[in-house]
């Protein structure tokens, strides 16, 4: 009994025992399931991870090399610019390659460059930059260009740029240039000033893991292109250099021719004041002889004269005084003109002088009942002047004024400052002066050609002697003129 | 310490030496101990470097290296000299080497380098090692090793390579010679106080990958699946693209290695990828370990700059082998930064060594070049202070007396 039951409790405590066991191993494998579940999730998790990772990576790498370009081309335009300032500041055809320096070239991302312009007289090539490469590599490219001009010319003329990756260019030319040229990639664009001769710029690099970009050609182009504007530049100052040089070598020439001439003129007017002035004394001996002996005939000392013989003399004698008068002007004008005339100059009161030549132009006045008046201002009215050589010219522009001015006319004096000067003015409402006889009207012997003129006698020296004393007083002389309304006379004289 | 500083951007070699010996010299009162130059490789010659020895009047170890860019108190320079003449303090030693064919030979070199640098050495506690080397040394991993089987597992290295531009080869310059393939570097002993702070600025992106299979530099699979298919399956591209973003793909987006207790991954640029699909990258990779895609940033780039000065700055002041006060302290930086972060920072390059020269205060001479490969000792415990080459990383040593 007690086995039985002993047996019956063993039994049931297996069976409590299994039943406990499958619950603990039902709920463990509920556990590992979700461990299971966990892990996956995990795994999940970190494989989402790994491929966010890699979308991430490719993003960057890519974000990387849009990023190196930018930096390169950034890089590249500044050493652009840096180059084109190089270039453009000078106007010496020389100096522009001169200026180039070897590391605005690096920065653009090539480390040989050539640069050849085309000799037309010499028909080769001639090196003109030599950035990268040793002497004998460059002698070596130079003399592979001139046993191969052809190509090299028509792709000036072609005037657009080519590189290692251009498709105008076939693969075997693109070989031979890079074996030639020694680069990997290359890029040559052409030089195109519109003046003298023409190139091209060559590029190259021998970094095969940095091949040509669109850009690059484009900035390689820019380059030939400041360069061609440059050499343009520099040819067109050299043309304008040139011209101006030869203009300024002319206009020296003339300068000297004129001056040779002017020294001539004023020789010969230096002769000719001179061969006045000594023929003019030489005159004036016979004269004044010839004018004494008239006299003392005319006085009837030497016997009464017959009346026919009287006119005569007394002929003789007007015109002797008109000569002496003639003679004296001539002295006169030779006189200042050469500087031996000095003038006296004191502050003279302007109403004084024209009332003592309106004093002695009374008579003529008066014959032709002509109003002479003035109109002195006051701040005009006194001159530093020679008044003796002064009245001279009131007393030949008045006696003009009263010649050629009709009965009963007007002549009118007015004076006013002018600057540090007081100007003159002696109007009348006579016949006038022509206006192509308004210059030369100062001129020794020059007579307007008119009727009155042709009437009353004149030596044509009066405006000359005005001229020239108005001019030894630093003054200007001119007229201003209307043919049948009248002239005016202006003149300054200083204060 | 007295320390002189010139810098010349002029284009002849001669010119530049003449130039910047002559304001280096103008700081330096008494004989000078040590001449260290970096310049652009269009200027390097052996005229550069009998220029400045004749400048100087005397005989001085000269060691430096030309390359793409250097970087001094001026800025960032891709023509020009820049040349730093030091005299140590009294209880600082210090001794120079130089091994050739270090591409062929790449741990025997190192161990040959160790043995020169520790010529003179041995009643003198060393301090720290700077190695030089033109272009890539391929197996620079191999080379850290022979030269640690020498000076010893935890000591601590700095240096750096130049790398070759596309057109141009960098050179070594080691006392009046210019050569390539070869090393140069000082051993420094006694009282010196120095500091280090390297740091790259790159972040991991996507899930963990191991590398299933790989033999020193080269890496044979990747998640048991050909190398090349993780960069294949990220950019999403062929064999043939892949090969022709090579260098853009080996600057932006680098494996970086995990390392227990390190705060930044161990970066590793690719060199090439092989046909059979492995791939070669510029430092050991051991096999077993967990990388990661890596990425990096301008912003990222800066910051890690920044991070590796204030590092340098602080630790000078952290453990002096000889009492310093901050006040009238006369120090400089030589700052190795990588080329790929020119590449990454392009236009704000010059931000970088601004950043540098804040933090460092302009009391601080700075001298420096872009480089590829920069040598520095891991931090974490684990490491004891193990020499790794690092890639993409900027290294700021301060040297302070």
């Amino acid at each position: 009994m007690v086995g039985e039951n002993t047996m019956y409790l063993i039994g049931l405590a297996g069976l409590i025992t299994v039943v406990y066991l499958s619950v603990i191993i039902m709920l463990k494998m509920k556990k590992i399931k979700a461990l299971q579940t966990e892990i996956y999730k995990l795994q999940r998790a970190l494989d989402e991870t790994e491929e966010q990772a890699k979308l991430l990576v490719r993003t960057d790498m890519e974000l990387n090399k849009a990023q190196e370009e930018l930096d390169k081309k950034v890089t590249s335009l500044y050493a652009l610019q840096k180059l084109s300032r190089a270039v453009s500041t000078s106007l010496e055809e020389n100096q522009i390659f001169k200026r180039i320096e070897v590391s605005y070239l690096e920065e653009l991302g090539f480390e040989k460059t050539l640069v050849y312009l085309w000799d037309e007289q010499e028909k080769k090539f001639r090196l003109f930059i030599n950035k990268g490469y040793s002497e004998e590599d460059s002698v070596a490219i130079t003399d592979y260009l001139n046993f191969n001009t052809e190509p090299y010319l028509n792709f000036i003329k072609s005037q657009k740029a080519l590189s290692a990756n251009s498709k105008a260019l076939d693969d075997a030319k693109k070989e031979t240039i890079k074996f030639k040229f020694k680069v990997a990639s290359f890029v040559l664009a052409p030089i195109l000033p519109k003046e003298g001769s023409q190139g091209f710029i060559f590029a190259g690099t021998e970094n095969k893991d940095a091949p040509i970009s669109e850009g690059d050609e484009e900035l390689i182009t820019i380059l030939a292109n400041q360069l061609g504007q440059a050499l343009e530049n520099a040819r067109l100052f050299e043309k304008t250099w040139r011209a101006q040089q030869d203009l300024e070598k002319k206009v020296e020439e003339r300068t000297r021719d004129l001056t040779r001439a002017l020294e001539e003129v004023k020789m010969i007017s230096q002769r000719k004041t001179e061969f006045v002035s000594s023929v003019s004394h030489e005159l004036r001996t016979p004269l004044t002889s010839i004018k004494g002996y008239a006299a003392i005939l005319l006085t009837g000392k030497l016997g009464e004269l017959p009346e026919e013989v009287r006119l005569r003399l007394d002929k003789i004698n007007r015109h002797s005084d008109e000569l002496v008068q003639f003679v004296n002007d001539l002295l006169d004008i030779s006189r200042i003109e050469a500087g031996r005339e000095a003038m006296k100059q004191t502050s003279e009161e302007l109403k004084k002088i024209i009332d003592s030549v309106s004093d002695l132009l009374s008579t003529q006045l008066k014959e032709k009942e002509i109003e002479l008046s003035y109109d002195i201002a006051d701040n005009a009215g006194v001159v530093f002047v020679d008044s003796n050589q002064i009245k001279r010219v009131f007393i030949n522009l008045i006696n003009n004024a009263i010649k050629f001015s009709p009965p009963k006319g007007k002549i009118t004096i007015k004076s006013h400052k002018d600057d540090k000067q007081v100007q003159i003015d002696i109007s009348d409402n006579g016949c006038g002066i022509p206006e192509h006889a308004q210059g030369p009207i100062f001129e020794e012997f020059y007579r307007v050609d008119n009727q009155i003129n042709q009437q009353l006698k004149g030596t044509g020296l009066g405006l000359t002697l005005v001229k020239n004393i108005v001019q030894a007083h630093k003054g200007k002389i001119w007229v201003k003129s209307q043919p049948g309304i009248g002239s005016t006379f202006s003149f300054t004289l200083p204060q | 310490m007295d320390i002189g500083l010139g810098f010349s951007t002029a284009k002849n070699s001669v010119l530049a030496a003449q130039e910047a010996t002559r304001l280096a010299k103008m700081n330096m009162k008494e004989e000078i101990d040590l001449a260290v130059a970096f310049s652009s490789t269009d200027i390097s010659s052996t005229n550069l470097l009998n220029t400045i020895a004749t400048s100087l009047g005397t005989e001085v170890p000269l060691i430096g290296l030309s390359g793409l860019a250097i970087i001094s108190n001026q800025g960032i320079s891709t023509h020009g000299l820049v040349l730093l003449l030091l005299k140590f303090p009294e209880g600082v030693h210090f001794n120079t080497a130089y091994t050739k064919d270090v591409n062929e030979r790449s741990t025997l070199a190192g161990e040959e380098m160790g043995e020169k640098l520790l010529y003179g050495f041995q009643d003198i506690p060393r301090a720290l090692a700077m190695i030089f080397s033109d272009g890539l040394i391929e197996a620079g991993s191999n080379f850290i090793y022979g030269l640690q089987e020498r000076l010893g597992r935890s000591f601590p290295v700095t240096g750096a390579s130049a790398p070759d531009s596309v057109f141009l080869k960098s050179h070594l310059y080691f006392n009046r010679e210019v050569s390539t393939n070869g090393c140069a570097g000082i051993l420094w002993g006694g009282k010196l106080n120095f500091s280090l702070g390297i740091k790259h600025g790159w972040k991991p992106l996507g899930k963990p990958h191991i590398v299933t299979k790989s033999n020193d530099n080269v890496v044979d699979e990747i998640d048991y699946k050909p190398a090349v298919k993780f960069y294949q399956e990220y950019f999403n591209c062929d064999f043939a693209k892949l090969r022709k973003d090579l260098n853009q793909i080996s600057i932006f987006y680098p494996i970086g290695v995990y390392l227990e207790g390190e705060e930044e991954y161990l970066l590793r640029n690719i060199l090439s990828i092989e046909s059979n699909g492995t791939m070669r990258f510029q430092g050991n990779v051991p096999q077993g370990s967990q990388i990661r895609l890596m990425i990096g940033t301008k912003e990222t780039c800066l910051a890690a700059a920044k991070q590796a000065a204030e590092e340098a700055k602080r630790n000078l002041f952290s453990n002096p082998r000889m009492e310093i006060k901050k006040e009238g302290l006369k120090k400089f930086a030589l700052v190795f930064s990588s080329i790929s972060r020119f590449m990454l920072l392009r236009r704000d390059a010059n931000r970088e060594s601004e950043i540098i020269q804040e933090v460092l205060g302009p009391d601080t001479s700075v001298i420096g070049l872009y480089t590829r490969g920069e040598l520095a000792p891991l931090r974490a415990v684990s490491y004891r202070g193990e020499v790794y080459l690092h890639n993409q990383a900027i290294s700021i040593l301060i040297i302070g007396g």
